[in-house]
């Protein structure tokens, strides 16, 4: 989009358009200036996207007001300008500074407030870039933006995210980003090239509360990881030293690939070249990216498409969570035509500018925020490939799954679980009967409230450790007492194919019954990805009640007689 | 390559979201329903963008019809 001009923006926008279909994606801006021309920049990175948006800009100077008016909305974004609030004051001097500044705290708190049932916000952070700067002193409008930015970061909410805009403009240049013409006539202070870079800093928020951030960066080998090529300039003729030129700039790029691994980005390789070679160069001393890092590997003399597909499978991921990165025009281009959906980057002809552009795309695409389970997950693949691996040896699935000492823990209103587990009513898609979505203070609610429970599945093998990865949530029925309701059941897509959804299913049972229900009711409300799951209710033995013209289908069990399937494989930690 | 006076009606399509065959010497903000005071942002946006100038702030309230535009074009791209 970087490169598109605002009117190819305008048209290719009003373009897509025509073909939007899907669920909506409610974005609000609430903004003390005017930044209408935001409008269909955001729209076009939405639909490029494949994500329908519909965006509604507030009043404006109306934050406070409009925030209160709230509407759901998927993602609010937040843009307070200081430079309109300071010019909206009658005088703004050491006087009026600590009023001011008191001011503006409580309408933070305010917005905060009213904004805590929104699924996602995004607020700026204040910027003192308008106002003329005090290199060596300290300007009362930078300690205005300080302490505004000091108390936004003590007080920011757990669904808001803090955007700070002084990187853009620092990367744009204050007078390439600020377009003092607009502002005096019209409000609008932001010129187009820092909207649309703003819109790039939203990207990986929209994609990630629409399911569509990647997962793994695949390499191709040869002038992509170091310079030259084995098969032509030998082992000992390709370079990715930090002391050469140009090897230097694949050293940038591998140790860049090494971080990304540890930081819960899957690396890969997809190279045609002996395999033998590429482990070899992988295991000298010199080389900064290292076979540990590399999740999966296809180094072999087919074609790549096929390659990067079996790598998505094995991997357990769409190939539309990929990212291919290749130096030739010809790999590219098989890429782009066979499998759309992987997004693919060419190494750039100036490789001075390799790694940084590599690491935009990144920041773009993927995860910037890893908590700690998301960083653990390089770890998980690799022991999901050695469990793959074994799973030949076994002369039946249940000897295998037998082998593997599952254990699982399971939680009961757990708060200190809040996180991942609105996490994962975000992310899960597959293994999801309802995909009902929930924010942080919505789990916080259900765990506190007295007639219903969020249960928590951690699960563990002898090769690991999966962490919290199935959530359950039941409501009571206040009319009929002897009545719950499974209003979520979801595992991530790391643990099916064990039984364990079994168990934990007879658990739940099990302990709704000790707190005295007699019926159960549930409901499989069908998405594209959740096929796999349309018959689970049926296969436990719920009566399946009338299907609604939504498609929902609705079931109901007397809890008496419900029979728990046995996996003595399977044992729960108390 | 398209001559400036195409690329402005060009501009002025997608801005105002009307076939280019409608713009012509006579189009203003009087004959051109979308043209608001908010479009009228766009459209300076866009042609700066396009002709890759600035057009003085005296200027932008000025440019509410074609043939002030493509003065002012003509005059900042020499």
């Amino acid at each position: 989009m970087e490169n598109l001009k605002y009117t190819e923006i305008l048209r290719l926008n009003a373009k897509l358009a025509l073909q939007s279909k899907g669920k909506v994606y409610r974005i609000g801006i609430l903004a003390n200036v005017t930044v209408n021309p935001i409008k269909e920049i955001l729209e076009y990175n939405c639909r490029a996207h494949e994500i329908e948006p519909l965006l509604e800009i507030g009043n404006f100077d109306n934050i406070v007001q409009d925030s209160a008016a709230g509407g759901d909305k998927d993602l609010v974004i937040v843009i307070y300008d200081l430079f309109a609030l300071i010019d909206k004051q009658q005088y703004f001097g050491p006087r009026t500074f600590d009023s001011l500044l008191e001011q503006i705290c409580l309408e933070i708190d305010t917005i905060f407030n009213n904004l805590r049932q929104q699924a996602a916000v995004v607020f700026n952070l204040f910027s003192a870039a308008g106002f003329a700067p005090g290199y060596g002193t300290y300007t009362l409008a930078e300690q205005l933006a300080d302490r505004l930015n000091q108390y936004l970061k003590d007080k920011c909410p757990s669904n808001t995210i803090l955007l700070d805009i002084d990187k853009i403009i620092s990367r744009l240049g204050v007078k390439q980003a600020l377009d003092m013409r607009f502002y005096y006539s019209s409000k609008a202070p932001y010129s187009i090239s820092f909207l649309k870079e703003y819109v790039l800093a939203l990207q990986p928020q929209l994609l990630k509360q629409n399911g569509k951030l990647k997962k793994a960066l695949i390499f191709d080998c040869d002038n992509t990881l170091w310079k030259g090529i084995i098969g032509e300039d030998g082992i000992d003729g390709i370079e990715y030293a930090k002391s050469t030129v140009p090897g230097r700039y694949f050293a940038e790029v591998q140790q860049l690939a090494a971080r990304l691994s540890e930081q819960g980005v899957l690396i890969g390789l997809c190279s045609k070249n002996n395999p033998e070679e590429v482990k070899e160069v992988l295991q000298k001393n010199d080389a900064l990216l290292r076979p540990e890092h590399i999740v999966i590997q296809k180094v072999n003399w087919q074609d790549k498409a096929n390659n990067l597909a079996a790598i998505a499978a094995e991997l357990n991921i769409g190939t539309d969570s990929l990212v291919f990165v290749d130096d030739a025009p010809f790999e590219i281009n098989l890429i782009k035509e066979k499998l759309p959906e992987v997004l693919t980057f060419q190494v750039p002809e100036v490789l001075m500018e390799y790694s940084y552009q590599l690491e935009a795309l990144v920041n773009r695409y993927f995860n910037t925020h890893p908590n700690k389970e998301d960083a653990a997950k390089t770890r998980m693949y690799k022991e999901q490939s050695e469990r793959e691996a074994s799973k030949n040896a076994f002369a039946s699935i249940d000897d295998y799954l037998a082998s593997l000492e599952i254990k699982l823990s399971i939680s009961l209103d757990n708060i200190d679980q809040i996180a991942r587990v609105a996490q994962l009513t975000q992310k899960t898609n597959q293994f999801n009967l309802t995909t009902i979505r929930y924010t942080e203070n919505e789990i916080a609610q259900l765990m506190q409230s007295a007639d219903s429970f969020v249960y928590a599945l951690s699960v563990n093998d002898k090769f690991g450790d999966s962490g919290l990865t199935g959530v359950c949530i039941v409501r009571g029925d206040s009319k009929n007492t002897s009545t719950a309701r499974i209003d979520t059941l979801l595992m991530s897509c790391r643990i099916i194919g064990r039984n364990i959804e079994h168990v934990f299913f007879n658990y739940i049972v099990n302990h709704l019954k000790k707190e005295g229900y007699k019926t159960l009711e549930a409901t499989y409300v069908p998405t594209r990805k959740n096929m796999q799951v349309a018959d689970f209710y049926k296969m436990k033995g719920m009566q399946r009640k009338d299907m609604h013209s939504d498609n929902n289908v609705e079931y109901t069990m007397d809890l008496a007689d419900f029979t728990p399937s046995k996996y003595n494989y399977i044992t729960i930690q108390s | 390559m398209p001559t400036i006076a195409e690329r402005i009606k060009q501009t002025m399509s997608v801005v105002f979201e009307v076939p280019v065959e409608i713009i012509n010497e006579n189009s203003s903000a009087d004959n051109i329903d979308n043209w608001d005071s908010l479009r009228h942002l766009n459209l300076i946006l866009g042609l700066e963008e396009e002709f890759n100038v600035s057009i003085p702030d005296e200027e932008v309230g000025n440019l509410v019809n074609y043939k002030l535009i493509e003065l002012i074009i003509h005059e900042l791209v020499q």
